[in-house]
């Protein structure tokens, strides 16, 4: 069976005059039908991963792997055409905070509709419809009244949710979740990943999901990739953190104060240089 | 009992006029012990950072009495009371000034207290944060995010206040650059017996710094717990309970299940 995404040594290259930045540094993975986790910490690749994957690597960028496919379509060969029906209606991209991503002059609902109606023919009215049934799927109460908002009307929880809306109204196998709740309260944060699991189980769908936070990575997602400096150090199986070999890994687990537990001070993380060759 | 620092007694601030009022505080009393640190913590928009605001009188109180060392505080705050509160922000990038150096920064409230000897005291201060002299040149785009909260630890201190007003200090940083940040926070704390008020969404990091804290929701003060209650998990409400739930990650409820109790429009 044809994996849903295929990546093989990839890599993001930023060519500046001061020398050229590798963002991404030669990374693999297949993805299925299930919850991947990218974690690390802020500029080891992982923006720049999901970017490329999507065909949204920012210029001077230039992406190249020894394969990157969706489905079996090519997408390194792919002209930029196909690339973007693809984007918005098989893959797409939610990020972190729904305020920057949403258009401040445009309703939600026209937002909803809009993005809907750029990938399915399909009537005015139905299209409201069906944004309708998707602000109930990502659970928003009374959505004709959410759809008649701005932007910034919205809770961040609920600006969110209709992120997710906006992204999952057209279906897509593969969706690339990037920080999609560090700027929430931790009890928003649970609801909105449990919308998430709900529909990326419901659909079938694979799911990327791009965080910092180790903890909560592991504890949602199937599998664990470690990015550090651009690379992959370690992959780790849901729920195991324990077993985490990397010392750049077991480093980031060690630092995080914990409710069980009171060490002072806190252990800190000392880069071996080795890591990032 | 010894004079509390800080005395804060049925603190109360609106915002807005008539029917668009908002309650940011409510009836909000607690009390600070020289070299004590006490946590906030409450879902975003429960008015924390309102609690910090009021006593810096950056937010006006329409209710209440505020006492530093049991003599009460006049508003608008006289010069003095900033010798001995200050205050450190969440975002290193936004608290900076983009075109001072760390020189210039650290030389402000030297100069705006008439403090003599600036150049030995911004030396010390940046050794007191992990820095060596040779940032005091560097502007802070310059600077990484622990590196530009190290800078906003020194300017807090420079002026050797007894109680630090802590606003997410570590929340936009990394989990290796927080724990930095922790530890410099503890070292300083014991060094110069500073007090701090820490408000944080991270509970972990409110039970590794304070011994105290207070559960705010809507405006209103609906618990006052310990850093032991959070760890060994015996908090009074439900609303404490659900943040304590929340923070341990993500429960799948069963492969298929639906969701118990859905939350809606949060
Ligand atoms: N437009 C750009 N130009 C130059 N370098 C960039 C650009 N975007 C990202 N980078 C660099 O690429 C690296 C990886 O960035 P990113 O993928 O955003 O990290 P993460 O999402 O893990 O925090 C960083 O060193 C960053 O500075
Ligand atoms: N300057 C302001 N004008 C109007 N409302 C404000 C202002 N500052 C805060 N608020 C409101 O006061 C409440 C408490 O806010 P805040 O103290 O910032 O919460 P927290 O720090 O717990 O997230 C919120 O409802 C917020 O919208
Ligand atoms: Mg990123
Ligand atoms: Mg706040």
């Amino acid at each position: 069976m044809t994996p849903l995404l295929e990546v093989e040594d990839l890599h993001v290259r930023f060519p500046l005059t001061e020398g050229t930045i590798e963002a991404v540094r030669g990374i693999s993975f297949t993805l299925g039908r299930e919850r991947l986790g990218i974690v690390g910490e802020s500029g080891s690749g992982k923006s720049q991963t999901g970017r490329a994957i999507l065909g949204l690597t920012a210029r001077p960028g230039e992406v190249t792997a020894k394969r990157l496919a969706f489905d079996g379509i090519d997408l390194m060969a792919a002209p930029e055409r196909l690339r973007r029906s693809l984007r918005g209606s098989r893959m797409t991209m939610v990020m972190q905070d729904p305020r920057y991503s949403l258009n401040p002059v445009m309703t939600v609902g026209q937002q909803i509709i809009e993005s809907y109606r750029a990938h399915k023919r399909v009537s005015g009215r139905d299209a409201r419809r069906a944004a309708l049934a998707m602000l109930d799927e990502v659970r928003i109460t009374a959505p004709d009244r959410v759809m008649a908002l701005y932007p910034h009307e919205l809770s961040g929880g609920m600006g969110q949710r209709v992120m997710i809306a906006m992204m999952l109204i057209t279906g897509p196998e593969l969706l690339i979740a990037d920080e999609p709740t560090s700027a929430l309260d931790v009890t928003v944060r649970g609801e909105v990943l449990r919308i998430l699991d709900q529909l990326v189980a419901e659909r079938g769908m694979g799911l990327i999901l791009i965080s910092h936070d180790l903890e909560m990575v592991a504890s949602f997602c199937d599998r664990v990739l470690v990015m550090y400096a651009g690379k992959i150090v370690e992959e780790l199986a849901s729920g195991a953190l324990d077993q985490a070999r990397h010392p750049y890994t077991r480093g980031l687990i060690g630092c995080l104060p914990k409710l069980a537990g009171d060490s002072h001070p806190l252990p800190v993380l000392t880069r071996d240089p080795a890591w990032a060759r | 009992m010894a004079t509390p620092l800080i005395e804060a007694r049925n603190l109360s601030v609106r915002f807005g006029v008539g029917r668009l009022t908002v309650a940011a505080l409510d009836d909000v009393s607690f009390t600070l012990a020289p070299g004590e640190s006490l946590g906030l913590v409450g879902e975003s928009g429960s008015g924390k950072s309102t609690v910090l605001r009021a006593l810096t009188g950056l937010a006006p109180l329409s209710g209440g009495s505020l006492k530093l060392g049991g003599v009460a505080v006049p508003t608008p705050r006289r010069m003095n009371f900033f010798t001995a509160v200050q205050m450190v922000f969440q975002d290193p990038y936004a608290s900076l000034h983009p075109r001072h150096t760390v020189d210039q920064i650290l030389a402000e409230p030297l100069a705006i207290h008439r403090i003599p000897h600036a150049e030995t005291r911004i030396v010390a201060a940046l050794r007191e944060v992990g820095l060596g002299p040779s940032y005091r040149f560097r502007y802070p785009h310059q600077l990484s995010g622990g590196q530009r909260q190290r800078i906003a630890i020194a300017r807090a201190l420079i002026l050797r206040p007894k109680v630090v007003l802590l606003d997410e200090p570590t929340s936009a940083l990394d989990a290796s650059v927080q724990a930095e940040i922790l530890n410099l926070l503890e070292d300083l704390r014991r060094a110069f017996g500073l007090a701090y008020i820490l408000v944080s969404h991270d509970l972990a990091v409110v039970a590794h710094l304070c011994e105290r804290l207070i559960v705010l929701r809507q405006g209103r003060m609906i618990e006052e717990t310990t850093a032991g209650a959070l760890r060994d998990g015996s908090v009074k409400t439900d609303y404490t309970r659900a943040m304590l739930a929340a923070s341990g990650g993500f429960t799948r409820v069963g492969p298929t299940a639906p969701p118990t109790a859905p939350l809606r429009n949060t």
